[in-house]
Parts: C-alpha cells; sequence; structure tokens
C-alpha cells in the first residue's frame, strides 16, 4: 500500500513540475491584460504605432475617431519606475500606467460600477489637474506601506521625484496587480520625460453587453479601421498580451522543454516501479502462467494498474503544481523582470486546459512507463521454466544496439532542419530540440553497452571474490543493469550538456566584458535592469550631467523600438565615429569589411540583428520607425549578448530624425583623470539619485547577477532531474537485487558474508555510476555542441565561446561513483532487512 | 563424554552432531525433537515424504535457520550462540552444500564458479588454481571450464556444484535432493562423484533423497516423519 502511495508521490510530482512551471511562466510574463479588467472593465480594441510608441500629431489625427458615440478612447502611457520606500534602502519597480482621466471618465462600466477615484471630490472632473498625485491599488499600498496622502518617492527617468497618493483605490476581489501605479496622462509624460508621447490607445466599446456579438464588434473594427491613419494599426487587445507573451516565447520554450524533462524522468521511475512490482511478483505472475492464464489478461491487469495511478496521480499532481507555481512564480518573475519587462506575480489561475494538460500527460506518460513492465509480465515464462534462472524477458531489446544507433543517426539527420519562426519573429531550433531528444534517447538505449565494455576491461584486474562477483554481473549486462544506466544516462547527459551552456554563456560574457566595457564609468536609469524596457533619462538631466568637469568624453545610447517585417527589434543612436574606431567590440565583421547598400542609413548591427534579418553578409533591413519605414544597411557586426531581440546602431542624429526624441537610455564616461575615478562616481550619485552610476566592477556584477538570475530556474530544474535520477537508480538496483534472488541465495548457502553482499552491491551500484558517467559525459559533451552551435545561434542568434568544464564533468563524475555505491548498499541493506 | 562414546567414535571425529533440534514455524512444529550424529567421511541418507522438514533440519545444520532449541556442533563447534558473521565463516569453511536446482552462479563460467568458494575461504592461488582443475578433471568437465552454467546441460551443472561443494576441503556436505531434476543417467553419475570423492576427500555427506537407488551410496538411512526421525 505504502508502495502505491509512493507512485502516486511520483507521478503527482512530474505532473506537478510540469503544470506548475507552465502556470508560474504564463503569469510572470503575460499579465498585460490585468489592468483593463481591474480598471476600465476590458478593453475591446488596441490602436497602437508599429514601435509602441504614439506622438501627440498621431493623437490629433484620430479626434474624428474619438467623437464616434459607439466607443470611447482611452489614451495610456506606460512605463517603469522604482518606488523607494519611505526611509529605507528597499526598492521596488513598478509599473506606471497613465490614463486620461476626462476619457476614463465617461467610461460606461465605470460609470456604473462607480469605481472611485476620489473622497472628497463629488465629480469626476475633480480629478483634472491631479498633477503629482497617484493612485494605487491596496495590495501595492500594503507593500510600500503607504496609506491615502502618503508621499511617496520614485526613481524615474533618471530623477527622484515625491509624489503624493490621492487615493488607495479600492479593490475588494484583490484584482488589481501589485506593482500598478496609475497617475494622469501628462503626470506620467513628465515623470517618464516622454512629453506627448503614449504607448496605445485603447478603445472600448459603448454597448458592452454586445461584447458576444462578434458582427457587431466586426462592424466596430471595421469602421475604426477605416478611419485610421496610416502609420497606425488596430488590433484586438487579446492580441497584445499574445505579442508579450510572444516576447518571451524563447524563454518559456525553455522552460517548458525543461518540465517535460522532469515528466520524463518521473515516467522513467514509475517505470522502474511498475518493473519493481513486476520483478518482485515473478513466481507468482510465473504460476499463473503455468496455471495457463492468458498473457494479455496480465498486460491488461498491469496497463490497467498503471492507468489508475495515472489518474490518481494526475489528479494529484494538479494540486501539487498549483503549490510549485507559488514558489516558482516569483523566481521566474525575477527573470522576466531582468530579461524582458517589469512584470508583477498576479494571475496565478488554473484554467481548465491546466487540469486537463495535466491528466493527459499524467496517464499518457503513465501508461507508456506501464507498457513495458506489462509487457515484461506477459512474456514472464510458465514457473517450471522460471526455475531456471534469473529472467527479465521484456526487456532483452534493450540488449539491441539497432534502436539506439538509428537514433543518433535520426537525431544528425534532425540537424539539417531549418529553425521554425515563431509569432515575435523568434525563431524556434526544432531540429536542434529534436537532435537532442533523439541523442539522449539514443545514448540511454546504448549505455547498456557501454557498462558491458568497461565491465569488460576491468574485469581481469578484479581477483577478490567481491570484486569478481560484481564485475561478472556487470559484465553480464542485464536488462535490468542496462535499464538502471539508461535513466541516468538521461539525466548526467542533460546535466553536463547545461553544464556546458551556461559555463560557455558566462565565459563568454566575461570575455565580451573584458573586451567591450572599456568606460570609466557607466550610467544608466536607476532601477530598471531589464532590455525589454526602454524608458530612458531625462534629457536635460543628461546635458546637466553631462558638464561634470571630469569628463572627457561621453558615448551616449540612445535606443527605442523598431519595428522589422516579422516581430520587433532595438534600434540605437550611438556616436558612430567612436563606434567604429575607438569603441571595443568583439566584432565579428569589423566596421568597413562589409559594403553598406546605397540609399540606406549604414549601420553597425549585433550578431543577433544580422542572423536574424539574414545580412551577416551585407544588405538592407527595412525598420518601421515613428517617421516612416526606413532602409539600415550594415557596415559591421559586433557581438552583443544583451537581448535577444538584436540591435542595429545608426548615427545618433538620424536616430533623433526618425524617432522625433533625444532620450537617452545609457551613457559611457570616459574620464579626464581616471585617479579621481571614485571620486567622481560618488559625487555623480550624491547628485543625481535617480541614476546609476556605476564603474566597469560593478557593472559586470549587475550584468553576471541578471545571468545568475536567468539560470536560477535551470539550475534548480536540473537539480530536480538528478535527484529523480537517483531515486530511479535505487529503485532500479532494487529491482535487480529482486532479479537475483536466487543468486543471493546461493551466496548465503556459499557462506558469502552479509558485508560481502553489501559491498559487492555497493560495487554493482557504482560500476552503474561509472558506466552512466562515462555514456552521459560523451552525450553531454554533444549536447554541449548543440546547445552552443545549433540551438543558442538559431533560437538567439548568438555564437558562444564552447567552454568545456573539464574538472565540473570529473568531479561529476566522482559524485556519480560514490553516489552508485551508496545506492547500492543502501538497496542491499534495505533488500536484505525486508527479506 | 568420552566414557560414554564407542571406540570408533573416538578414532574418527564427528562431523555433525545434531541434539534434540527443535523447530517451528508460527504455529506449525516442523522439526520436533533431532538427533543425529555423522562421523567424519561418513555418508548418510535422509528420506521421508516432502513436507516431513528434511530441507528445514539442512537449512539449520547449516546456520541459515536458527533453531529454537537443542543444539548443533559442525567440526566440533557449536552453532547456536555464534554471530552471523561467525555462523558465516563456519559455513563457508566447514561445510558445502548441492541444490536439487544448482544454482551456480549465473554470470561466473565453471571454473569460477568452483574458485569463487575456495577464494572465499582464502586458499592462496596457486593451490587455489591447481585445486580447482584438479577437481573439474575428477568431475570430468576439464573440457567445460569457461563455459558459462546456461551453455552446461544439467549433470554438467550439477559436477560444478559438487566440485564447489568440495573445493575449499569442507567436512560436511549436505546434498539436498542432488538428483531431482536430473535424468537418471546424469542423476547416477552425480551420486558416483558424490561417492567418489566424498571418499577420497574423507568429506561427511548428508543427503536427502526421494529414491532408494540413491541410498546405495550411503553408509546408512535415515527416515523422518513429521518432523521426527524415524528409530531404525
Ligand atoms: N520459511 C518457512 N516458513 C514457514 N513454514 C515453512 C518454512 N520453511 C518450511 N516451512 C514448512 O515446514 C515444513 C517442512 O518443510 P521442508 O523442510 O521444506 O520439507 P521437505 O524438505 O521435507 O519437503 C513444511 O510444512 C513447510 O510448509
Ligand atoms: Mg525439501
Amino acid at each position: 500500500m505504502g508502495h502505491y502511495f509512493l507512485l502516486l508521490g511520483i507521478v503527482a510530482v512530474g505532473v506537478g513540475a510540469f503544470n506548475g512551471i507552465r502556470q508560474a511562466s504564463r503569469s510572470a510574463s503575460a499579465n498585460f491584460g490585468l489592468f483593463n479588467q481591474a480598471v476600465s472593465g476590458q478593453s475591446d480594441f488596441l490602436i497602437e504605432s508599429p514601435v509602441q510608441r504614439l506622438l501627440e500629431e498621431d493623437l490629433a489625427k484620430l479626434t474624428r475617431l474619438s467623437k464616434e458615440p459607439d466607443w470611447h478612447l482611452v489614451p495610456v502611457i506606460e512605463g517603469s519606475v522604482t518606488a523607494v520606500k519611505n526611509g529605507s534602502e528597499d526598492k521596488k519597480q513598478l509599473r506606471l500606467i497613465g490614463l486620461d482621466l476626462l476619457a476614463l471618465g465617461n467610461l460606461p462600466t465605470l460609470a456604473k460600477e462607480g469605481l472611485k477615484f476620489s473622497d472628497e471630490d463629488a465629480n469626476w472632473y475633480d480629478w483634472l489637474g491631479s498633477k503629482n498625485e497617484v493612485w494605487v491599488g491596496q495590495k501595492t499600498a500594503d507593500l510600500l506601506e503607504v496609506k491615502q496622502g502618503d508621499s511617496i518617492s520614485f526613481l524615474a527617468s533618471g530623477r527622484l521625484v515625491k509624489m503624493k497618493i490621492r487615493m488607495i483605490l479600492n479593490d475588494p476581489d484583490g484584482n488589481l496587480p501589485d506593482d500598478l501605479v496609475l497617475a494622469d496622462l501628462p503626470t506620467v509624460q513628465t515623470l517618464l520625460s516622454r512629453p506627448g508621447e503614449l504607448n496605445r490607445v485603447e478603445v472600448v466599446i459603448d454597448q458592452v453587453n454586445r461584447r458576444e456579438d462578434t458582427a457587431y464588434l466586426n462592424d466596430i473594427e471595421n469602421r475604426l479601421a477605416r478611419e485610421l491613419p496610416q502609420n497606425l494599426s488596430l488590433a484586438p487587445t487579446q492580441n497584445r498580451a499574445a505579442d508579450r507573451a510572444a516576447m518571451t516565447a524563447a524563454f518559456r520554450l525553455n522552460l517548458t522543454i525543461l518540465s517535460l524533462i522532469a515528466i520524463l524522468v518521473g515516467a522513467y521511475l514509475i517505470l522502474q516501479a511498475l518493473d519493481a512490482a513486476v520483478v518482485r511478483r515473478r513466481s507468482e505472475i510465473a504460476t499463473l502462467r503455468s496455471l495457463g492464464v492468458d498473457g494479455s489478461i496480465l498486460f491488461t491487469t498491469y496497463v490497467l494498474e498503471a492507468l489508475v495511478l495515472g489518474l490518481f496521480g494526475s489528479v494529484a499532481g494538479v494540486g501539487v503544481g498549483q503549490v510549485l507555481a507559488f514558489g516558482a512564480v516569483g523566481m521566474l518573475s525575477d527573470t522576466v523582470n531582468a530579461l524582458y519587462f517589469a512584470t508583477s506575480v498576479e494571475a496565478l489561475n488554473l484554467t481548465s486546459i491546466d487540469v486537463i494538460v495535466g491528466l493527459v500527460l499524467g496517464i499518457v506518460f503513465s501508461l507508456l512507463a506501464g507498457w513495458l513492465p506489462a509487457r515484461d509480465a506477459t512474456q514472464t515464462p510458465p514457473a517450471q521454466v522460471l526455475a531456471r534462472g534469473d529472467w527479465s524477458p521484456g526487456f532483452s531489446w534493450l540488449r539491441s544496439p539497432v534502436i539506439g544507433l538509428g537514433l543518433l543517426l535520426l537525431g544528425g539527420i534532425a540537424l539539417l532542419f531549418p529553425p521554425f519562426v515563431m509569432e515575435a519573429g523568434s525563431n524556434m531550433p526544432v531540429g536542434g530540440f529534436l537532435a537532442a531528444g533523439c541523442w539522449i534517447l539514443g545514448a540511454a538505449l546504448l549505455s547498456g553497452h557501454v557498462l558491458v565494455l568497461l565491465a569488460g576491461w576491468v574485469r581481469p584486474f578484479c581477483s577478490g571474490p567481491v570484486f569478481r562477483l560484481a564485475s561478472s554481473r556487470l559484465r553480464d549486462g542485464s536488462s535490468r543493469h542496462r535499464l538502471a544506466v539508461a535513466g541516468l544516462v538521461v539525466a548526467v547527459s542533460m546535466v553536463t550538456g547545461m553544464f556546458q551552456m551556461i559555463d560557455s554563456f558566462r565565459g563568454t560574457i566575461e570575455e565580451w566584458f573584458d573586451v567591450r566595457f572599456q568606460a570609466d564609468l557607466y550610467i544608466s536609469e536607476s532601477g530598471v535592469t531589464g532590455a525589454g524596457t526602454v524608458n530612458g533619462i531625462d534629457p536635460r538631466l543628461m546635458d546637466e550631467l553631462l558638464k561634470d568637469p571630469n569628463i572627457k568624453y561621453a558615448d551616449v545610447m540612445r535606443i527605442c523600438y523598431a519595428k522589422p517585417p516579422r516581430g520587433v527589434t532595438v534600434l540605437a543612436g550611438v556616436d558612430m565615429k567612436h563606434w567604429s574606431d575607438q569603441a571595443r567590440q568583439i566584432w565579428l565583421k569589423a566596421p568597413g569589411s562589409l559594403q553598406a547598400v546605397d540609399g540606406a542609413e549604414p549601420a553597425l548591427v549585433s550578431e543577433t540583428f544580422a542572423r536574424r534579418f539574414g545580412v551577416m553578409a551585407g544588405g538592407v533591413v527595412e525598420l518601421g520607425t515613428p517617421d516612416g519605414t526606413k532602409k539600415i544597411s550594415p557596415f559591421g557586426i559586433f557581438c552583443d549578448y544583451g537581448n535577444e531581440f538584436g540591435m542595429a546602431a545608426i548615427s545618433s542624429d538620424i536616430w533623433s530624425d526618425w524617432t522625433g526624441s533625444d532620450r537617452p537610455i545609457n551613457v559611457s564616461l570616459y574620464l579626464r583623470d581616471r585617479a579621481k575615478l571614485l571620486e567622481t562616481r560618488d559625487r555623480l550619485r550624491l547628485a543625481y539619485p535617480g541614476l546609476d552610476v556605476r564603474n566597469e566592477r560593478e557593472l559586470r556584477d549587475v550584468a553576471l547577477g541578471i545571468f545568475e538570475q536567468t539560470f536560477k530556474a535551470t539550475d534548480a530544474l536540473s537539480f530536480i532531474g538528478l535527484a529523480v535520477a537517483f531515486a530511479g537508480l535505487l529503485l532500479g538496483l532494487l529491482s535487480i537485487f529482486d532479479e537475483s534472488t536466487q543468486t543471493w541465495q546461493t551466496l548465503k548457502h556459499l557462506g558469502f558474508s552479509t558485508h560481502g553482499f553489501i559491498l559487492a552491491a555497493g560495487l554493482e551500484g557504482a560500476g552503474i555510476g561509472v558506466a552512466a558517467w562515462v555514456a552521459g559525459a560523451i552525450t553531454g559533451l554533444a549536447l554541449g555542441w548543440l546547445l552552443v552551435f545549433v540551438i543558442n545561434v538559431q533560437s538567439f542568434g548568438w555564437t558562444l565561446l564552447w567552454t568545456v568544464p573539464v574538472e565540473s564533468i570529473l568531479w561529476f563524475g566522482l559524485l556519480l561513483t560514490v553516489v552508485g555505491f551508496v545506492s547500492g548498499m543502501i538497496a542491499a541493506i534495505y533488500w536484505n532487512f525486508r527479506r | 563424554m568420552f566414557l560414554n562414546e564407542n571406540i570408533k567414535d573416538q578414532i574418527k571425529p564427528v562431523a555433525l552432531s545434531v541434539a534434540d533440534v527443535r523447530k517451528s514455524f508460527g504455529k506449525v512444529d516442523v522439526l520436533k525433537g533431532i538427533d543425529l550424529k555423522i562421523d567424519a567421511g561418513e555418508r548418510v541418507a535422509l528420506m521421508g515424504p516432502s513436507g516431513s522438514g528434511k530441507s528445514t533440519l539442512l537449512n539449520c545444520i547449516c546456520g541459515i535457520e536458527p533453531v529454537d532449541h537443542g543444539s548443533i556442533h559442525v567440526g566440533g563447534q557449536e552453532l547456536s550462540g555464534l554471530k552471523r558473521g561467525e555462523l558465516e565463516k563456519v559455513r563457508r569453511e566447514n561445510m558445502g552444500y548441492v541444490f536439487q536446482s544448482f544454482h551456480l552462479l549465473p554470470t561466473l563460467n565453471a571454473f569460477e564458479n568452483v574458485e569463487f568458494a575456495a577464494q572465499l575461504v582464502g586458499m592462496p592461488k596457486e593451490h587455489r588454481l591447481a585445486r580447482v582443475t584438479d577437481l573439474l578433471e575428477q568431475v570430468g568437465l576439464s573440457h567445460r571450464m569457461d563455459h558459462l552454467p546456461s551453455a552446461l546441460s544439467g549433470g554438467e551443472r550439477q559436477r560444478v556444484a559438487i566440485a564447489r561443494a568440495l573445493v575449499h576441503h569442507p567436512r560436511l556436505v549436505l546434498a539436498d535432493e542432488p538428483t531431482g531434476s536430473l535424468d537418471t543417467e546424469s542423476g547416477s553419475q552425480v551420486l558416483k562423484l558424490l561417492k567418489s570423492l566424498s571418499e577420497e576427500l574423507e568429506v561427511a555427506l548428508l543427503l536427502v533423497t526421494h529414491d532408494h537407488e540413491s541410498t546405495r551410496i550411503c553408509d546408512r538411512v535415515i527416515t523422518m516423519k513429521d518432523g521426527a526421525l524415524l528409530a531404525g
């Protein structure tokens, strides 16, 4: 009975890991729609510019549209600010949303539900002129420890500003995200130094009760589209959430694959456990067989057992998933924050699809896991034949290398597949993932041969009875020994592969830092880290800062989104002369080695950009900018590991012409007197509390911190994978010993000591560990190569320097050997105790 | 003590002596007071219907099953009161065991199976190799030494098992229906070997058997019924 609870637990954890990660990553990266639901009811359409930036003149063009009675236009500006908790160093990144309160007041839903924006004011127009005032939800207020009427400090576009809390929004259902700050449109524009700018205009239909009426909605959409100025586009609101989700698609894909692996390993555990049950009942099954019980009945019994396990286990797994999601969501949202954009951890919601996916996965994998033992049970010979020796007929196919070799070959062929291009323009390396799967599985199947080969080499050197027994058993390579090795190989190869990728990444980034960051001080807006955030620093503030007497040269960088034919990319405005001649980069193609096409703006582009848009050998890319579609042409390609959207750098003047802005994102300073570096840094810090002023060392720490953050989830999952693999090893060893009952009985009669038995079992476990390490490390090297040269290049567009962490791999081998040894002994002691 | 023994006993030391051994599994009394003495080099056949407790007695003698009452001496050493490790030592040094279904170690070849038992008692290598070769020759398997058990016939396996039971110079060999899984031809070959080798090596033999043919190689036949030895 306890045995069944264990199995249920295994299924539950496998399904739970998958579901938890799915939910957590979803809520950590795609909680866009929330504010609409919470504040304005739901908006129906969005009017956007391709670069996610609307200017006042665009708004003017919408005047006619805004007079229609059938809908309401709500202009929205959105950005991030950092709240500084009063009287402490605590900072929290918040989403700042500016709304035209006047427009909001007209919304039918608001009028109906009466969301109050003020206590004392009787009329909505009293809100007007609420300069320097913000509204927050109850949860945000609790988090920041503020009350109505308090003042609150924000770091925004490089300045420290005090705002007054006009009111804490009544939010009894807890719908408002805990990182949301609302303010009047002009207030936010000033705060973010984005005068006259909007992110989008939301459209809310007047007759909200007709939302289900598709014909009506289509009609509205057509009317809106007809009137829309050329450079703006209209999309249903859901698409925007999808866009955002697409931005993090690669990240979430990574997690999904990892969690699928968790399920696979879980399935392997179930297989081992069900198999152990078959082995333990082998003689009973054999007796049934000799009584003439049909094999298909046995098969059905075992498959049914797996089905029941899968069903109950995955029901429990859905619950476990909820718990895991709670735990994981914070970690994941930190990563999304660091990598993409400000996000919060709301909306951890379990949909019926989650439940169904969880159940289906749990049941399918349990059935798959139950199938092999069931087959094994069916193939158990009748009792009289069984008496002859040790048996495991159902797994004899593990002895043939054909399937394994075939899978390796298939993986090689899969590498020829081109990557699949996703919605947001990022690539999914289907072939690479397929190859990884094939290679792991193939290696697992072949690992039994490695075990036999190694044991064969070692055997002549084994003289004592204990060593000789253990090595001969390994050399014999029963199907069950092979199964145990195979399970470990999967875990080992994945972990070694991941190690390599992370190490390669870290090494590459450090190298990149050494070359790229040669300036003395780096200045950026405080608190904002995400590559997907393009807030920036108030230009006036920057001008003032650059007057510092110790500055010799300032490399000012400006960025904004630009719209390539597919997805989104980053367009930067830089000092081209400095970038081409002075600034050090790791150049993939040095400036001038490519010929910029006439009639297009010459640009230096990142490797990611070049790969995404196929201009590694030069050419033209068309980008949508606030000033219309522009052509750029690369004359050099640099390595950049900052973001996966790619970046094209053009001259600052042109950038300002195209974007109508001169707001910088960051600046690198070269000092006259480098001896006074720290002094200058401290002076600037004091003068500009809203800016982060860092030297090279500090910048590197921040970047590496973000890097570690990114791989936290990966690390955690590798660890879980390993733990599960070891549990599998224990179960596998128990099965092995169960299968060898006759051998132990013989040994007992021969006077073989219990110590000897335990030692031999330990050696067997260690042998399995070593074989799994050898096969797993070789596979892991292949996976590392695959991750670095295929998967990373295809999905992120950057080439890493392949680093093989030889030392870690060796230590890992030692660890595996020791763990194998200990597992063997534990299994033997437990086995002995159970007899 | 000497006074009670006859002269023959004084010349030939006792290989096994069992005195008033009782054993029950739960409420079932399986051995109800067994007294048995086997001299060095003596061959005794133990007969009796199945379920009468023969295998249980053998297990008690080799110390795998603890007894509830009574004492067992093997080679002059009392088993009760020994620790598990000491029991294992007595077992591997003083006894050999032959099973009905051979029970060779499936992953070791014939030579290694025999050598294994010799290794367990720490026999020096030179001596060991010579002895194993010699014994396998005596059981007529010098041409099959490097075969795995699965490649041997039933009779051949049992002959390997006999070599294994004798390789370490035990005082006592326990054989539980060693011909039970064999055809008549191989069976009689196995019995012949047991006789000649026990004679040559001066090993006592307790042979559990069902058929009267087998008793012919023995000096004495005892019969067990319902957990007790029948007089005579
Ligand atoms: N481990 C055990 N637990 C319970 N009963 C046992 C055990 N071993 C033997 N028995 C019982 O003891 C009796 C004698 O068995 P056994 O010694 O094997 O008989 P024999 O070898 O003479 O056929 C049988 O009734 C059997 O059921
Ligand atoms: Mg018996």
